[in-house]
């Protein structure tokens, strides 16, 4: 099977590239490992901080997919692709392990959208059914209107767990609270309340309630974030009639074949535990460790790469455009460092026309792509979701690398 | 309460955080060191699950730009498929 553009992973920035693509008239395959389109709008259902609109993610999936489908691209779904060469050879399996036609595509230039992986948060337990994670969470709760159980658990406070705490909730679930993450070798920063705290208060436009509650820009001094830490109600307080524990903490999952309790405890303000242990029956255990950008594939690939805490992760050194070090080959969406689906979005079209110009598909010219690249910005300074405080430093420093490079 | 480490790492290989730290502790300093005494991060799922935390361990998360994404290679395929394929591939 030969293309004009192969795009690894149908989320929003791959479908977004995708029909900025066969828009202009090139030919187009997107490829996905999930039996549906639309990546992780799917499990996507929040109220907008801004004006209280609904985010319903699996409708703009569906409307991406039929312009997507109606433009003529061709797209497999339940189909992962297990390896990549330059030229671009792209080696393609069934997920279920059923054998295909073709387990090879062909394409003049790549694209990968892969996104972002969950990050593990190991801890006595975390192994035992009943236990999963926050994205597994909101994809049965919001996608399969599944339960996860009757007696729920948070593990991690952060922007999704909040928003997946109130849609389990809202499914009828009894979320029983959202902990602190436990203090060890793999929470530093989020086990922290002082250090949480703080970079919470760059993300303020989120959750409104909570933090208007704890005295809005108190917490943008350290002196603030320190009181907060310190005076925050021990036995939590509600947004969303959810308790939020800044000053609880989990030790460990208890049961036999399948999670029964928790062993809880409290903690002082930078995360030891204090005082007696006690233990909350609950029958799930959702555990929220953050997401860092999906790049085995560009590692396959031979891209060059930096390590920025701001974009979560490892990502592949790109430029303005999405050019990674490899030619013909783009990034865009949560690969290139963890953000939400808006800004993947504009990162998809900005890739697609960068891929239009590479291989002369339509009329781009540079003011196009300028253009583009500057939508991503604004989307990115207005976005109502931040997932990291030094996002906006991190892609500078990036740009600094990809120039200092050349 | 004494500390609780039998906890797994990798799931795919069943090495709990306790073996991890037990050859660390006896001078293993990298992540690829790790590996090769473990196994921890050669199942299945080749380290998807597990490479941040060994990475975590053994402090290999400064910024900055890289080769590779990180010192535990990523080795294709990345993801799991019948060795026919592979054999095919290489054809």
């Amino acid at each position: 099977m030969k293309f004009d553009v192969a795009i690894v992973g149908a989320g929003p920035a791959g479908l977004k590239a995708a029909i900025e693509i066969a828009r202009a008239g090139g030919n187009v395959v997107m490829i996905d490992d999930h039996p549906h389109v639309g990546g992780k709008l799917n499990g996507q259902l929040h109220e907008e901080p801004n004006n209280g609109d609904w985010w319903i993610g699996v409708s703009i999936a569906e409307q991406l997919k039929q312009e997507a489908l109606s433009l003529g691209i061709t797209i497999l779904t339940g189909t992962q692709v297990w390896s990549v060469e330059e030229g671009w050879k792209l080696f393609i399996s069934n997920v279920d392990g059923r054998p295909l036609d073709n387990n090879m595509i062909e394409s003049k230039a790549l694209l990968l959208a892969t996104g972002a992986i969950e990050k593990p948060l190991p801890l006595p337990g975390w192994t035992l059914p009943g236990v999963l994670t926050i994205g597994g969470a909101q994809v049965l709760t919001n996608q399969y209107q599944v339960k996860p159980g009757n007696r729920v658990i948070v593990v991690g406070v952060d922007i999704l767990s909040l928003s997946i705490a109130r849609a389990m909730k809202m499914a009828g679930a009894d979320v029983v609270g959202i902990y602190i993450a436990p203090k060890n070798e793999f929470t530093s920063g989020i086990s922290n309340p002082k250090e949480l705290l703080s970079s919470f208060s760059s993300m303020t436009k989120f959750a409104p309630n909570l933090f208007m509650r704890l005295g809005g820009n108190v917490l943008k001094s350290a002196i603030g974030c320190s009181l907060a830490a310190l005076f925050y109600p021990k036995n939590g307080m509600k947004v969303w009639d959810i308790p939020i524990h800044f000053r609880q903490s989990i030790l460990a999952i208890n049961g036999e074949q399948e999670v029964e309790s928790v062993t809880l405890t409290k903690i002082d303000p930078t995360g030891n535990a204090i005082g007696e242990s006690f233990l909350e029956k609950v029958d799930a255990v959702c555990i929220s460790g953050g997401l860092s950008p999906q790049n085995e594939l560009a590692a396959v690939a031979g891209c060059e790469f930096v390590r920025l805490n701001g974009l979560s992760g490892v990502v592949p050194l790109h430029d303005q455009y999405m050019q990674t070090t490899v030619e013909g080959l783009f990034v865009a969406g949560n690969i290139t460092g963890i953000e939400g689906a808006k800004v993947a979005s504009a990162q998809g079209v900005l890739a697609g026309s960068s891929i239009n110009k590479y291989l002369s598909i339509g009329n781009v010219n540079e003011g196009n792509l300028e253009r583009n690249a500057k939508q991503v910005e604004i989307v990115r300074e207005t976005a109502d979701i931040t997932f990291h405080s030094e996002i906006g430093s991190a892609r500078n420093k990036l740009q600094k690398l990809w120039e200092h490079r050349i | 309460m004494p500390k609780d480490e039998n906890y797994l790492i990798c799931r795919c290989e069943e090495i709990s955080l306790k073996e991890i730290k037990n050859v660390k502790n006896n001078g293993l300093t990298t992540s690829q060191e790790i590996k090769m005494a473990t196994r921890a991060g050669m199942g299945v799922c080749q380290g998807r699950i597990c490479r941040s935390l060994i990475e975590q361990l053994v402090a290999e998360t400064e910024e900055g730009s890289c080769k590779l994404p990180s010192k535990l290679t990523v080795h294709h395929p990345v993801r799991p498929v019948p060795l026919g394929m592979i054999v095919n591939k290489e054809d």
